[in-house]
């Protein structure tokens, strides 16, 4: 076997040693790493830039939206008020109570030996209801059965309308004078009756919150 | 791997950790961030502008469900004249009992009170007193239905009829009358 020699042993190891340094290698790697850093970084401007594209697009759609949102909600605000507004008025102008038809009713019950002087009455929602005063005189043999017919009268008459409805004496006195009535003089009785009803719709109340029940610990 | 070789790995690893820092605080974070905040902001204002469209879609519905009531409240409010109601109600309802026959009417003012409910915070109720002094019962109920069916927005809150000493026939009559007025 022939002997080799090598000459260029040490030039040839300080070479591989070269090749090897971990210094290098290092940079080398560090090279390549920095490099896919630069291109994540360019990859995700790129996003960024598009995702800001994008941003200036919705924003550009909200800009010409928010003036008519504005307006609708405005609009939706001011019809509702006005719904709220009818609503009220119109709950108001169901409520009330109309004189005129009670005025006929009370007429129709005035027979020719009952004469009514005054009339008052009030109609208060918030407080008794109707509330109504008659005076009046009553003629006849029996001027206190007149005055009741009358008083039972104005109860049917009126409580066909309003069922619960009260009609009341509140005076009923015998006077000494006498009038002529069908040729005959008949003796007078004054009176004053009381007639209350309540016509106004009761309001609902509001079902208060319920309170949570305290649990009661054992 | 001599002592030399060792001390440049580990400069080698520091320059790397270096580098890495470098890049996630200044370079890639703060993208990152920003990329994070404008989603952020699309969704919000993507939120937004559905919500938006609901809410026109809604008050278009609104719109047309409400006809009827503007319609009716503008009739409501054209019963108010303009002006204060001192100076146009008491010559109207003047008119309107000289047309029904009575006659001598006199109106007054007695109070204004704004109004309790929170809807009709625009309207105010005034009180009149009204007297009549020579009224026929018959022409007093007829110019009083008639009265509560062209005003909707008034209401008799007490009426007193007495019989008058002067003529029989003749009524003497106050009326208490309550009236709801936009107060424009």
């Amino acid at each position: 076997m022939p002997l080799q020699l090598n000459l260029l042993h040490e030039q040839f190891a300080e070479q591989r040693q070269r090749k090897r340094d971990p210094l290098k290698l290092t940079m080398y790697v560090g090279i390549g790493i920095a490099a896919l850093f630069i291109l994540n970084y360019l990859w995700t401007g790129y996003r960024v830039l598009e995702i800001k594209s994008r941003l200036a697009q919705v924003e550009h759609d909200w800009a010409k939206l928010e003036p008519k949102v504005t307006a609708a909600q405005k609009r939706a605000e001011e019809l509702n008020a006005t719904i709220g507004t009818t609503k009220a008025l119109d709950g108001m102008i169901d409520a009330r109570f109309y004189w005129a038809p009670l005025l006929q009713t009370v007429a129709r019950c005035v027979t020719p030996n009952i004469q009514l002087t005054t009339l008052e009455g009030t109609a208060d929602q918030e407080a008794k209801g109707v509330v109504i005063v008659l005076e009046g005189m009553a003629a006849g043999s029996e001027p206190r059965a007149v005055a009741e017919d009358f008083r039972q009268m104005l109860l049917e008459q009126v409580g066909k309308e309003q069922p619960a409805l009260k009609v009341e004496f509140k005076t009923l006195d015998d006077l000494d004078t006498s009038v002529p009535v069908g040729g005959n003089n008949a003796g007078m009785a004054h009176f004053t009756l009381g007639v209350e009803f309540n016509p106004f719709p009761t309001p609902t109340p509001t079902p208060a919150e319920r309170k949570p029940r305290a649990r009661k610990e054992e | 791997m001599n002592k030399e070789q060792t001390k440049k790995i580990i400069l080698g690893a520091f320059c790397l950790i270096g580098l890495l820092y470098v890049y996630f605080t200044f370079f890639i974070g703060p993208l990152h961030k920003s990329e994070a905040a404008i989603n952020a902001k699309i969704e919000d204002l993507q939120g937004k502008i559905a919500s938006s469209k609901s809410e026109i879609a809604k008050a278009a519905r609104l719109e047309e469900n409400a006809h009827a009531a503007t319609d009716h409240y503008e009739a409501l409010r054209k019963l108010t004249p303009e002006g204060a109601p001192i100076a146009w109600f008491p010559p109207k309802i003047k008119t309107f009992l000289a047309e029904q026959h009575i006659d001598k009417a006199t109106a007054r003012l007695d109070s204004t009170t704004p109004s309790k409910e929170k809807e009709l915070a625009n309207w105010s109720r005034y009180t009149w007193s009204i007297d009549l002094p020579q009224a026929d019962f018959v022409t007093l109920g007829k110019a009083i239905a008639a009265l509560e069916n062209s005003e909707p927005l008034l209401s008799i809150k007490k009426l007193t009829i007495r019989a008058s000493a002067e003529s029989p026939q003749l009524q003497q009559v106050t009326l208490t009358l309550s009236t709801l007025i936009d107060i424009k």
